[in-house]
């Protein structure tokens, strides 16, 4: 048998919460990528607009997913590097949020142009390594050792 | 403007650590040559919001040695505007701010928490109210309300028999002679005015040329910096002249922020403003300012302050109109948020004061250290400022900067005493020169 799984402690009908959250920063952090650069291109202050809000909005998911998601990670079963990993590089993604958010509270061109936008992209390059790893963590440790240990088969 | 901007993360670190913040006292940011420092950004921008707390009774405002202070009227609602007519009747325009302008950011959400607190919890009036001293004691012993369920009312002038009334978004016309204590009719319109549904900078400052031919109204911004999209900012930042029989409007000057306190200096028969300037580029940026307003004279706003300093969040640039931009004639500080003006005409106040302007500044609340809060002195000669400003009426803080009051509207009546419209006091002040005082204020009729 493989190493033990990270059984996830906060479920709703048996799917880890954490894993329902994820997706709503992965998006936004993105979308307000997409929004920054439309608005650095255009100046049209609609997308700027779009931008605060996705970065508000991911931030808020985001931060309930990071504590289910280190419920799930501390307080039972192994700590994989991963693991270790995937937790800190998301928690450096809502500190870079933070102050994202601050960034874009500003008015105007400088909202964006230019610490927005960069720490935008930055945010969006840490998030494919972090939801990588994410989902390795999902798969290897919970998923599929999951389902072996239960017995229902492949 | 379409480069791509993106910057490596230590340049991102170098920008964020350039946040912070510079001393917070003004630092000779006032007068004809006000020092300007740099512009910078903040991540939290300073922020110190007042807390009403209103005067208790009996307590007044300071003014100078050789000057009294006393309440013409209070227990009035919210009033920012004081208009003096010949027979020593005062008319009180009391205003609440228009309904809360649409959220379109986070932002939006949290500044509007944060200002709302510092307004008086007593429900503005929004109408005009004619104080009337009968007995000459100098303070106002009838108090009738004269036009009712106005629009966020702020400009008033009376122009032979008619009374004009500046709402947030109209200008309207009543037959009114001195002396009468009320108005039959609904008032008829002069002309539409900018308004909502954002109507930021919602005070409609109004006068009329000396000769009456002509209304002059000034027209706020509706946005601190253009972002709520420059559409909005149609026929907004600037002083409208307007034709008060048939309701014809032209831009008479443009690039004004939020232009309020109109009136015509009266040696050199020019139209002046206090105007509010741009917040969140520094505790010290932008000075507020007075300045003589040119026919088709363009100011700057949004493209750039005190003449050619570009604001680097307006985008498009547009270095034609920065060319244009006019510098204003006298800085006032720093987010002191004048909003009344009053040109002492009389010889009442003695030689020192004669001929000078007298600006209410409300005071501020984007900068850590207060400013404003006071009714300020500059002195003129010859059409100009001509010294150093000074405070003049004080006192409106508590010694915790809670606020017992916030002079907005002021104006000299006919025996030369100062009336300040309180709209935290609740009240209407009148300074008088302490020798006078028994003598200052004639009955009416």
């Amino acid at each position: 048998m493989p190493s033990e799984p990270i059984t996830p402690r906060v479920t709703i009908a048996g799917i880890p919460v954490h894993a329902m959250l994820v997706p709503f920063p992965i998006a936004c952090f993105t979308g307000a990528m997409i929004t920054d650069v439309v608005y650095s291109r255009t100046a049209e202050i609609q997308w700027a607009n779009f931008s605060a809000w996705l970065l508000a909005f991911g931030m808020l998911m985001g931060s309930l997913a990071a504590l289910l998601g280190m419920i799930d990670f501390f307080r039972r079963g192994p700590k994989p590097t991963i693991g270790w990993v995937h937790m800190i590089g998301n928690l450096a993604i809502l500190a870079i949020a933070l102050v994202n958010n601050l960034v874009h509270a500003r008015d105007g061109w400088t909202s964006v142009v230019p610490i927005g936008l960069t720490l935008s992209v930055i945010t969006v390059l840490i998030m494919v390594v972090t939801g990588f790893l994410g989902h390795r963590l999902a798969y290897r440790h919970v998923s599929r050792d999951d389902i072996v240990r239960h017995g229902d088969g492949l | 403007m379409k480069r791509a901007a993106i910057v490596p993360p230590t340049l991102v670190f170098l920008g964020l650590v350039a946040c912070s913040s510079s001393p917070p006292s003004p630092q000779g940011q006032e007068g004809a040559n006000p020092n300007l420092p740099a512009a910078q950004q903040y991540l939290v921008p300073p922020m110190k919001v007042t807390t009403p707390v209103g005067f208790a009774d009996g307590q007044t405002p300071t003014v100078p040695a050789g000057f009294t202070i006393a309440a013409f009227a209070d227990h009035l609602r919210g009033p920012r505007n004081v208009y003096p007519l010949t027979n020593g009747d005062v008319l009180a325009v009391e205003a609440g701010g228009p309904p809360p302008e649409p959220m379109t950011r986070p932002k939006d959400v949290l500044f509007a928490l944060a200002k709302g607190q510092a307004h008086s919890p007593v429900k503005a009036g929004n109408r005009v109210v004619l104080l009337r001293d009968t007995n000459g004691d100098g303070k106002a012993d009838v108090q009738v309300v004269l036009i009712d369920k106005l629009h966020s009312p702020f400009g008033i002038v009376l122009v032979g028999d008619n009374l004009y009334v500046a709402e947030t978004d109209r200008i309207m016309r009543y037959p009114f002679t001195v002396g009468q204590t009320s108005i039959a009719g609904p008032g008829v319109l002069v002309t539409l005015l900018p308004g909502g549904p954002i109507d930021h900078h919602w005070t409609k400052s109004l006068t009329a040329s000396p000769d009456g031919s002509k209304l002059y109204v000034g027209i706020g911004s509706n946005s601190n910096i253009v972002e709520r999209g420059i559409v909005a900012e149609q026929d907004r930042a600037r002083i409208w002249e307007v034709d008060p029989m048939t309701g014809a409007t032209r831009p008479y000057a443009t690039g004004l922020r939020n232009p309020n306190g109109l009136t015509f200096e009266p040696t050199s028969g020019k139209l002046w403003a206090v105007i509010n300037e741009r917040d969140e580029i520094g505790q010290n940026l932008v000075p507020d300012y007075m300045t003589s307003v040119k026919d088709g004279g363009f100011y700057g706003w949004p493209w750039s302050w005190y003449g050619d300093h570009v604001d680097v969040r307006v985008k498009p640039e547009r270095p034609d109109m920065v060319a244009k931009a006019i510098a204003p004639d006298f800085a006032l500080g720093p987010h002191v948020a004048a909003l009344g003006l009053a040109f002492n005409t009389s010889a009442t106040f003695g030689p020192r004061y004669a001929g000078g302007a007298f600006v209410g500044e409300h005071g501020s609340w984007n900068r850590t250290v207060l400013t404003g809060y006071q009714v300020v002195f500059v002195p003129f000669s010859g059409g100009k400022p001509s010294g150093r400003i000074e405070p003049f009426v004080t006192g409106f803080l508590d010694a915790h900067d809670n606020t017992m009051g916030r002079p907005v509207g002021v104006a000299f009546d006919r025996t030369g005493a100062l009336l300040i419209a309180d709209d935290v006091g609740n009240a209407v002040w009148r300074v008088t020169p302490a020798v006078a005082r028994a003598s200052a204020s004639p009955a009416v009729r």
